[in-house]
């Protein structure tokens, strides 16, 4: 069953491969300068904090939850980095402290979600303005603005003879590091059995309190990430940092192939979402086409890869009692054989 | 196997599917460019930033860019994205880099936010001019701003007492308490009503409709019914004086109360000739896009360097002079009477 699953994201990837050419051969059509060295090294650069946020929101909700908090999170711990090095502590201190009260938040969420029982959607829509409030009683007004270039080069500094991006090798670390968790441990395994059924899951001796509480925090400490990258990058800790962000932070984990429902999805398939989303985004603003139109082009693409997505879904799992497992909610006997490997 | 073949298919169709709508965006995006034949002639390259696209504010500082720019012979460019967001704004920054822009003019989100971005312009050589809302003072030359806190306040006192013949009880109907422009704007009403010319106008309360309709509306009511003898209500929000004179309209106060305030022609033009807010303004922001865009052009030339006291003159605007902290402002609001209001239409 196993063996099928991954089937499955393997052709996922390659349709987002396809699309990502595809795209390219049209931006190429729309301007000459989307084909150059420097244009496309830096076109994900202003989009990898959103890509961050996206890589901690995909183990969410392959987990079968949502986090929609991941914005105010992130604004809490720029806030906080911003307000703490103002204070006059060492900026990587500032930084640690960052990345500590972004986990607790996510931690917070989780507990909700776990422990009290409460739905994710509902929880995180409360932390979503809670936190949010929160940044801005901390600091409201124009914030820190002048981080030390050691600091701020996470976000805007450049390695190997001035040409790649230090925000896109954060990016492509986290993937890596993050790929390897949820695709090759126990811990990984846990997340898709919670996803395509927490019963069973439960029953198969699955610590699920615990994985879920540890999959919220995970993606706050990834938002926490995405802050550090955002303050390098914008060089401002204002309390409104990232607002408006999170349609494309979903964006990126469906476009990726995530099931919204969980269950199923992959880090390469986010990551490369991250880089068709950008990649598309660039082109576009090479050609001076509008904002709004842009977005509907996102919207369409989305659309369009869900649809798709949905059908190969519907082929893949060809045989009568398949279909009716699926149509009967989750995927009931898929997910016992998996649990049942996992433990 | 038979299922592979299909697999491929729809991934094929899917891709085409995709770049066919793609392209018919293209299509129904060609209307946002300005370049064409006559580009290549063009001066200057400009690009012009709003916060955000898609309200009638902006759109109409779009306008006014893109008239400056055919009146200089440049090239106007007008975008930017659908949301009030600094992040956002950064990659049309750096965009208009690499398609070799001479210069920026933008309306910043957050001045901080946008600074990085706008000082990796600097050193490619483009200009930056800033307008509406400033960016970090070191990453443009030249801000344009809103006409000044000192002008617009004092007109407001002005609009309403000339109305009541600067005598009885006034009321303030306000945004929300934390609003800077509004506080702003407030302090100096205050300090305008001691002056000998205002002595007669009191203030009785200030109110706070949240730049929300409904609030506003309810707020205005509770004036009416806490202070009978009222003659005056300044709302110096564009949301807060619509509402304010529909209120009136309703209570049939229009002759008794005098209404004032900022708010866009269109959304007054009912009222105001029907008697409710006789006399109200606001700055025009098809010339604020204009004066902007006239600005950059100067900055290009090497005309303006930001120094306090250098001049300009903007095509139909006039001379126009740079005051304290590389700030150009609009110049006085425009007022509005039912005699004039025609005449405008944003």
């Amino acid at each position: 069953m196993r063996r099928v699953g991954l089937g499955v994201l393997v052709r996922w990837e390659t349709v987002l491969v396809l699309l990502i050419l595809a795209v390219g051969v049209w931006c190429r059509s729309l301007s000459p300068l989307f084909l150059t060295r420097v244009n496309l090294l830096d076109l994900a650069t202003p989009y990898i904090f959103i890509g961050l946020m996206a890589l901690g929101l995909t183990f969410v909700i392959i987990a079968g939850e949502i986090d929609i908090s991941v914005a105010s999170i992130l604004a809490v711990s720029v806030v906080v980095l911003g307000q703490i090095y103002e204070a006059g502590a060492n900026i990587w201190f500032a930084a640690l402290v960052g990345l500590l009260v972004a986990t607790g938040l996510g931690l917070v969420n989780g507990f909700l979600v776990a422990v009290v029982g409460l739905p994710s959607l509902a929880v995180t829509l409360g932390t979503l303005a809670a936190y949010r409030g929160l940044a801005f009683l901390i600091h409201s007004g124009e914030g820190v603005a002048s981080f030390p270039t050691q600091f701020t080069n996470i976000g805007i500094g450049y390695v190997w003879g001035q040409q790649v991006p230090v925000a896109l090798l954060v990016f492509l670390g986290a993937a890596v590091a993050l790929g390897f968790l949820l695709h090759a441990t126990r811990f990984g395994r846990y997340i898709y059995a919670l996803g395509a059924n927490r019963e069973a899951a439960r029953y198969s001796g699955i610590p699920v309190t615990r994985a879920r509480i540890a999959v919220f925090g995970l993606s706050g400490l990834l938002a926490g990430i995405a802050g550090l990258v955002y303050v390098g990058f914008f060089g401002s800790s204002r309390a409104d940092a990232a607002d408006g962000s999170l349609l494309d932070v979903v964006t990126a984990v469906v476009l990726g192939g995530v099931d919204i429902f969980g269950g199923s999805g992959s880090m390469v398939g986010v990551v490369l979402s991250v880089l068709l989303v950008a990649e598309l985004r660039n082109g576009m603003q090479l050609d001076n086409i509008g904002g709004d139109t842009q977005n509907i082009v996102i919207g369409v693409l989305l659309l369009a890869a869900i649809l798709a997505g949905n059908a190969i879904r519907a082929l893949q799992t060809s045989g009568l009692r398949t279909r009716i497992a699926r149509a009967s909610k989750k995927e009931v006997v898929r997910t016992a054989g998996q649990a049942e490997g996992t433990t | 196997m038979r299922h592979h073949k299909l697999k491929v298919l729809l991934g094929l169709v899917a891709v085409a599917v995709l770049v066919g709508a793609l392209s018919a965006g293209v299509g129904s995006a060609k209307s946002d460019r300005t370049a064409g034949p006559a580009a290549k002639q063009a001066t200057y390259k400009i690009f012009l930033i709003p916060k955000f696209i898609g309200i009638p504010v902006f759109t109409l500082n779009g306008k006014g860019g893109k008239e400056a720019g055919k009146k200089l012979g440049d090239t106007v460019t007008y975008n930017g994205p659908t949301e009030a967001s600094a992040a956002k704004q950064v990659p049309f920054i750096d965009t208009a880099v690499r398609q070799g822009y001479n210069a920026i003019v933008i309306s910043a989100n957050d001045p901080n936010a946008v600074a990085p971005a706008l000082k990796r312009a600097q050193d490619r050589g483009l200009k930056v001019v800033s307008y509406d809302a400033d960016a970090a003072k070191d990453a443009r030359t030249v801000y344009v701003s809103p006409p000044d806190t000192q002008s617009i306040g004092a007109g407001l006192v002005e609009w309403v007492g000339s109305q009541v013949g600067y005598k009885g009880q006034i009321a303030i109907l306000s945004a929300t308490t934390t609003a800077a422009n509004q506080n702003a704007w407030i302090a100096v009403i205050k300090k305008t009503l001691k002056k000998p010319k205002y002595k007669g106008l009191k203030l009785a309360k200030i109110a706070y409709g949240n730049d929300n309709d409904t609030k506003s509306a309810q707020e205005t009511q509770a004036l009416l019914q806490a202070y009978p003898n009222l003659k005056g209500i300044i709302a110096p929000t564009s949301v807060g004086l619509p509402a304010a004179a529909r209120v009136l309209q309703q209570a049939k106060k229009c002759g008794s109360i005098a209404l004032t305030g900022l708010a866009t022609p269109n959304s007054m033009r009912a009222y105001t000739k029907k008697g409710c807010g006789k006399k109200f303004g606001l700055w025009n922001e098809v010339d604020f896009g204009y004066l902007a865009v006239y600005v950059a052009h100067a900055v290009l030339d090497g005309k303006l360097t930001g120094k306090a006291g250098e001049s300009l003159v903007a095509g139909r605007l006039g001379r126009r002079t740079i005051g304290k902290n590389s700030t150009m402002p609009m110049g006085p609001p425009l007022v509005f009477t039912p005699k004039n209001i025609d005449k405008y239409h944003f």
